[in-house]
């Protein structure tokens, strides 16, 4: 019986690994990986993270700063826009398991060349 | 050893122990445990919700929340052209524009082709200049002009500088968080909590809810002192429940709203008991194109350049409508054009570009392939596969009407466009109309109160103001005319709330 649990472990544990394994993930995260699914999860491994968690190492005025447009395109600032300002939450728009679109895209046909992971 | 069969019946068994869960949760106050206590709950952050907790933190609620079910505040309040019909203000004053309150009832009921609510249509546009006022203080700036819109026997629509409903939502959020109105994203709103003798003591809410992850966060209990007020907006951007009320709005028919205009709260309170009213009259936007996702930039630009542009069937050259009848005649004018085997043949807004260039949406829909620009009739002729000679001919008739001040094709009122003739070169968008706005809701009486269709009296401690709410406006809404109206129900459930 004992052997036969120590073996639902070892699967269980392979089936867990498999699975985070088989997630897509971004490159550029790698070093976060590293660290644990934990360092993201910080509502536990099974809920998404909460909208603070990115913000443990990014800075949304910063990312505003970074996606600045001019002029009459100043408002479609992704990290600063006309209807949402800065307050759209990480999750709204990028997804690090799945691919997701800004929110935008459901109305508008911007160009955001430089966002990754995009549906399409 | 627990096969996949049994696994599977374990968890179809459960989902059917699930469906069979009541809707409401009825209990003695004595036995729920809360989460969380509010003197004013809301639900929704959209013009009805913000513009209740902005209205009770003035008259001195201490402890207000709003909870918003997507990650972003707003809702379909956000994406719009950011219009607003008043009767009587200062503006019109200043540009002499003669109104009043009982116009704009008399134009609304007309295209509420006798089933809109006289009493409260008086109600609300008797508040408007209040809510314009109310607007300004919370630091919403319109423009210098009025706009048009259609079925309108006066020129009321005021815009904000934005031209989008972000230009009062942003202002009106800040302004409720200065009175201390706490404001909360990613909770869902998933039933009422009622007590034996029916009044609504409170709501359950999913708490870090994601939206199309309905297990997503976890349930709590709020307790509201006051009441609740439901402003969660229509439904057209829920597919089935729209199909079956309208079979002809399936999901090949675009919407305008936002990804979340899904029905919870009206489900919820019908639920409840709540009287159902008008639930099929769902209008779509005869503004809208088919050349982007949602509103975009192309509602726009049609409103803009409706009142002196023609819109053109492809297969005959010819108008076809009023292009500033009441939305709802528009909308099944423009669906009909079809081409020979029966598929959209979306009809053609043909401006003239010296007139659109005075509005910013010019530069939007032809920045994103939304319109485009031609130098002659024979260019658009040839671009869109449309008969030549007719088209011209259509042309020049309509120079003929705006130089007459007279159209006796389809009797649109030409003051709206003394002058401006339609010449190259021109600016053409494709029209098909978009799901918009649910006309139908449940039943509230001029206090805001939800009424139940069991008694035909008020249901104790809930309120609903906005979308949400149904036969307002009967079969059709005008433009510009919810924006007010989910205002004026929002400040009208909030002195309701206040004395209750």
């Amino acid at each position: 019986m004992k052997k036969f649990n120590t073996l639902l472990v070892l699967v269980l544990g392979a089936c867990l690994a498999m699975s985070v394994q088989a997630r897509e993930k971004r490159d550029y995260h790698e070093m976060v990986y590293d660290s644990g699914c934990k360092t993201c999860h910080d509502q536990g491994l099974k809920a998404f993270p909460s909208d603070d968690s990115c913000l443990q190492c990014h800075d949304i005025a910063e990312l505003a700063e970074q996606t600045k447009r001019e002029g009459h395109d100043a408002l479609q600032n992704p990290h600063d826009s006309m209807h949402y300002g800065q307050e759209a939450p990480c999750m709204e728009c990028h997804g690090e398991h799945t691919p997701k679109k800004a929110i935008c895209m459901d109305c508008h046909n911007f160009k955001y060349p430089k966002f990754k992971y995009e549906h399409q | 050893m627990q096969t996949r069969r049994s696994f599977i019946k374990l968890g179809a068994g459960a989902a059917a122990i699930g469906a069979l869960a009541p809707l409401t949760v009825i209990a003695n106050s004595s036995d729920i445990k809360w989460d969380e206590e509010h003197e004013i709950v809301i639900v929704g952050s959209g013009f009805a919700g913000l513009a209740a907790a902005v209205e009770a933190g003035k008259l001195g609620a201490k402890d207000i929340v709003v909870f918003e079910k997507l990650g972003v505040y707003g809702g379909n309040s956000t994406l719009n052209a950011g219009q607003a019909c008043f009767a009587n203000t200062d503006l019109q004053k200043q540009l002499g524009i003669e109104d009043s309150a009982e116009l704009m009832v008399q134009d609304q009921l007309k295209s509420g082709r006798g089933y809109a609510s006289e009493e409260l249509l008086k109600h609300s546009a008797e508040l408007g200049p209040y809510i314009y006022q109310f607007t300004k203080d919370c630091g919403c700036v319109y423009r210098d002009h009025i706009i048009n819109t259609g079925g309108t026997s006066a020129t009321r629509s005021h815009q904000v500088v934005e031209r989008s409903g972000a230009g009062f939502i942003r202002p009106m959020l800040k302004t409720a968080r200065s009175y201390g109105v706490k404001t909360k994203i990613r909770h869902k709103f998933e039933q009422l909590i009622t007590a034996k003798d029916g009044r609504v003591l409170g709501i359950q809410i999913r708490k870090g809810y994601h939206f199309e992850h309905e297990d997503s966060g976890k349930l709590i209990n709020v307790k509201a002192e006051k009441g609740v007020l439901i402003a969660t907006g229509g439904f057209g951007a829920n597919v089935s429940f729209r199909q079956a009320l309208d079979p002809n709005l399936g999901a090949d028919v675009g919407c305008t709203n936002a990804r979340g205009a899904t029905g919870d709260g009206l489900i919820a309170m019908l639920a409840e008991g709540a009287m159902p009213v008008h639930l099929s009259f769902i209008q779509s936007g005869p503004w809208a194109s088919p050349d982007e996702g949602g509103f975009g930039y192309g509602a726009g630009f049609s409103l803009y350049n409706f009142p002196h542009s023609v819109a053109i069937d492809r297969s005959t050259g010819q108008r076809f409508m009023n292009e500033t009848a009441d939305r709802k005649t528009r909308a099944d004018l423009e669906v009909q054009r079809r081409d020979k085997d029966g598929k959209p043949n979306p009809a053609l807004l043909i401006a003239p570009k010296h007139e659109a260039t005075k509005d910013p949406s010019m530069a939007n829909v032809l920045r994103y392939d939304v319109a485009w620009e031609f130098d002659s009739v024979e260019a658009i002729a040839k671009h869109f596969d449309v008969p030549l000679n007719p088209l011209k001919q259509q042309i020049d008739d309509w120079n003929k009407y705006v130089k007459d001040g007279e159209d006796p094709q389809f009797g649109k009122r030409m003051n709206m466009s003394s002058g401006i003739y339609l010449t190259a070169p021109f600016i053409v968008q494709r029209l098909w109309p978009k799901v918009h706005y649910c006309q139908g809701g449940i039943q509230i009486n001029a206090k805001a109160e939800v009424i139940a269709a069991k008694t035909g009296e008020k249901i104790p401690g809930l309120y609903a103001a906005g979308e949400v709410s149904g036969g307002v406006h009967g079969v059709s809404r005008l433009g510009g005319c919810s924006t007010p109206e989910c205002m004026a129900f929002g400040v009208t459930a909030a002195r309701s709330l206040m004395k209750a």
